[in-house]
């Protein structure tokens, strides 16, 4: 048999580990921003967790597929975001935050960017390691392929629209207060960034089509 | 409100993004305009194609570089910290020694003070009086940072936030550290003296060192007292509270406390409306070895005293548990699958498994009641 000690500090240690996890999503939230606040690294690394995907995301599409890129900005954001957290006051909302550092990110970057090579011509697109499979499809890999080329292609400020709206899965009111504009223009651009797909890739509805329906 | 043709609004339309009775004026044009009904379409493919791409994974090596920068820069800060001015003449250099001296220690100073300044902390408020904090007057709102120390006097109370999880109040007379403050735990010393905490966090998150034991909050309301001595009692108002050493822990209810003393630990939980001869008998058994106490225990022992006996079934010699045996399951018969024997062998699962049973009561009894004090003061004093 197990001596008491033992045996309790087995169940402190699980319960330890289960408390933040059992708080609500949102009082979790803040007590993590509470804790980096004050310095503690563990709840650093914990909010780096829970949003380095999709930061890295936007990124990523951001530039093409560009990975190294994608990785760069994204170390950006969250050193910005660390070294910054004590002026944030919790009047905006974490999200909207993190993500205009992001956006802001991917656009300083780009204008770096622009002294050396035309924006949006020339992409050396390359496929993220992770999303391809030896399952996927040629012509599924294909569409995906397609469809970052046209992202990429598009003006940056539909571009950046795009990408709060599919990967962050943003409201048009969260991403008109991201980036600070009215919310019918977010609509007037996801509108015509949306055209600007269909146009270039029209030639791949019938693909996705059947890409849908094998699920 | 809208033009002639709907062409700026569709995607919005698509993402139900639109009031509602904008979707329905939408939906009708479009019923009534191929042209929209064509744009549409368009739309819809963008959408499609939009969402066709996959979320990313980032890069597992990402953490470590951002690590090493944080590191870096703490190390920048501390470096810009403690650089110096070249402020010695050249034509005083007799005294340049002695201003080196000066700097470095004024260097030394700074840094200290920048390091102290960094490291985490949190608000505390004066209540009444002249509470200290590293033995300087805080005016009504101060901060208490990792190892420092909060001190009031006899006619000085002040008030702590625990991070953004709880408050403390602390009475007079009461010395008071700040141990650790992280996302994971939070925890005080208590050298002397009197806290209130009010925790609404979830378990194990908030805990007090005391010389003899650590109270570890397990959601809930308590009070805890050291004396001079290092001698505690704990009193829960609301929730539970573990009473813990490595070598043994009491589960402390609403309406319960608990004695803890250094050297043996904490002793065994009882209700607050227990007997005070059952109180008595239970400190002589827990801190003075008196196995005869355990007689007056069991026989003053209610049905709402199985907290006290369920924790004395793995704190008795063998040879006196089956008599706290017979007597909690005369009071709250074992659930199946508890056996006698298994609990004499101290089986874990069966422990608990009775526990289990037993502790929807405990939580459902007790609200505090005064008389605890008295007893403790009679027994400590």
């Amino acid at each position: 048999m197990r001596a008491a000690s033992v045996y309790w500090a087995e169940v402190r240690a699980e319960e330890r580990m289960e408390s933040v996890v059992l708080m609500g999503e949102e009082a979790r939230g803040e007590a993590v921003i509470e804790a980096c606040k004050l310095g503690d690294r563990d709840a650093f690394r914990r909010l780096f967790e829970r949003h380095k995907d999709r930061v890295y995301s936007v990124a990523l599409y951001f530039f093409g597929g560009d990975e190294a890129t994608a990785a760069d900005v994204t170390q950006q954001v969250f050193l910005k975001l660390f070294t910054r957290i004590g002026q944030f006051q919790g009047e905006a909302e974490f999200t909207t935050w993190l993500y205009r550092l992001t956006t802001n990110a991917c656009v300083d970057e780009q204008r770096k960017r622009r002294r050396v090579q035309q924006f949006g011509e020339g992409f050396e697109l390359s496929e993220p390691r992770e999303r391809r499979t030896q399952e996927e499809s040629v012509a599924r890999a294909e569409v995906r392929r397609s469809v970052e080329r046209a992202v990429a292609a598009l003006k940056p400020k539909l571009r950046v629209v795009m990408l709060l709206k599919y990967f962050e899965e943003m409201s048009y009111e969260e991403i008109a207060g991201v980036l600070g504009l009215s919310k019918g223009t977010v609509a007037s651009r996801l509108n015509r960034g949306h055209k600007a797909l269909a146009r270039k890739l029209g030639h791949l509805r019938g693909e996705l089509v059947r890409d849908e329906r094998e699920g | 409100m809208f033009g002639r043709h709907y062409s700026k609004h569709l995607s919005a339309y698509a993402h139900g993004e639109l009031s509602s009775e904008e979707t329905a004026r939408v939906a009708a044009h479009l019923d009534a305009c191929a042209a929209c009904r064509t744009e549409f379409e368009e739309v819809r493919l963008g959408i499609r194609l939009a969402e066709s791409l996959p979320s990313a994974k980032a890069p597992a090596s990402l953490w470590e570089g951002i690590e090493a920068a944080l590191v870096e820069e703490g190390s920048r800060e501390r470096r810009r910290g403690s650089q110096t001015q070249p402020l010695v003449p050249s034509r005083r250099r007799v005294f340049a020694p002695a201003f080196a001296a000066l700097l470095v220690a004024l260097a030394a100073g700074g840094a200290w003070l920048y390091l102290r300044a960094q490291r985490p902390g949190w608000e505390v408020a004066r209540v009444e009086g002249s509470p200290r904090v590293s033995s300087t007057l805080i005016n009504d709102r101060g901060r208490l940072r990792v190892g420092e120390w909060l001190e009031t006097d006899a006619a000085s109370r002040a008030e702590i936030a625990v991070a953004n999880i709880g408050q403390v109040e602390v009475e007079p007379n009461t010395r008071v550290r700040l141990v650790e403050t992280r996302l994971t735990e939070h925890r005080l010393e208590l050298q002397r003296g009197t806290l209130h905490a009010r925790i609404w966090a979830p378990p194990r998150l908030f805990f007090v060192n005391t010389p003899s034991a650590v109270a570890a909050d397990l959601g809930c309301a308590y009070t805890i007292e050291v004396d001079d001595e290092g001698r505690g009692l704990l009193h829960v108002t609301s929730g539970y509270v573990a009473l813990e050493t490595e070598a043994r822990e009491s589960i402390v209810p609403a309406g319960a406390a608990c004695l803890t003393q250094p050297g043996a630990g904490p002793g065994t939980p009882f209700f607050e409306d227990a007997p005070e001869a059952l109180v008595k008998a239970l400190a002589r058994f827990d801190f003075e070895n008196d196995r005869a106490a355990l007689d007056a225990v069991l026989d003053g022992a209610r049905a709402r005293d199985t907290l006290t006996l369920w924790h004395l079934l793995s704190r008795v010699p063998a040879d006196d548990r089956g008599r706290v045996y017979e007597r909690l399951a005369a009071l709250a018969p074992p659930p199946a699958g508890v056996t006698r024997e298994g609990v004499i062998g101290l089986d874990r699962a069966m422990l608990d498994a009775w526990k289990d049973g037993l502790d929807k009561d405990w939580l459902s009894w007790g609200e505090s009641m005064p008389a605890v004090r008295r007893v403790w003061r009679k027994l400590w004093r």
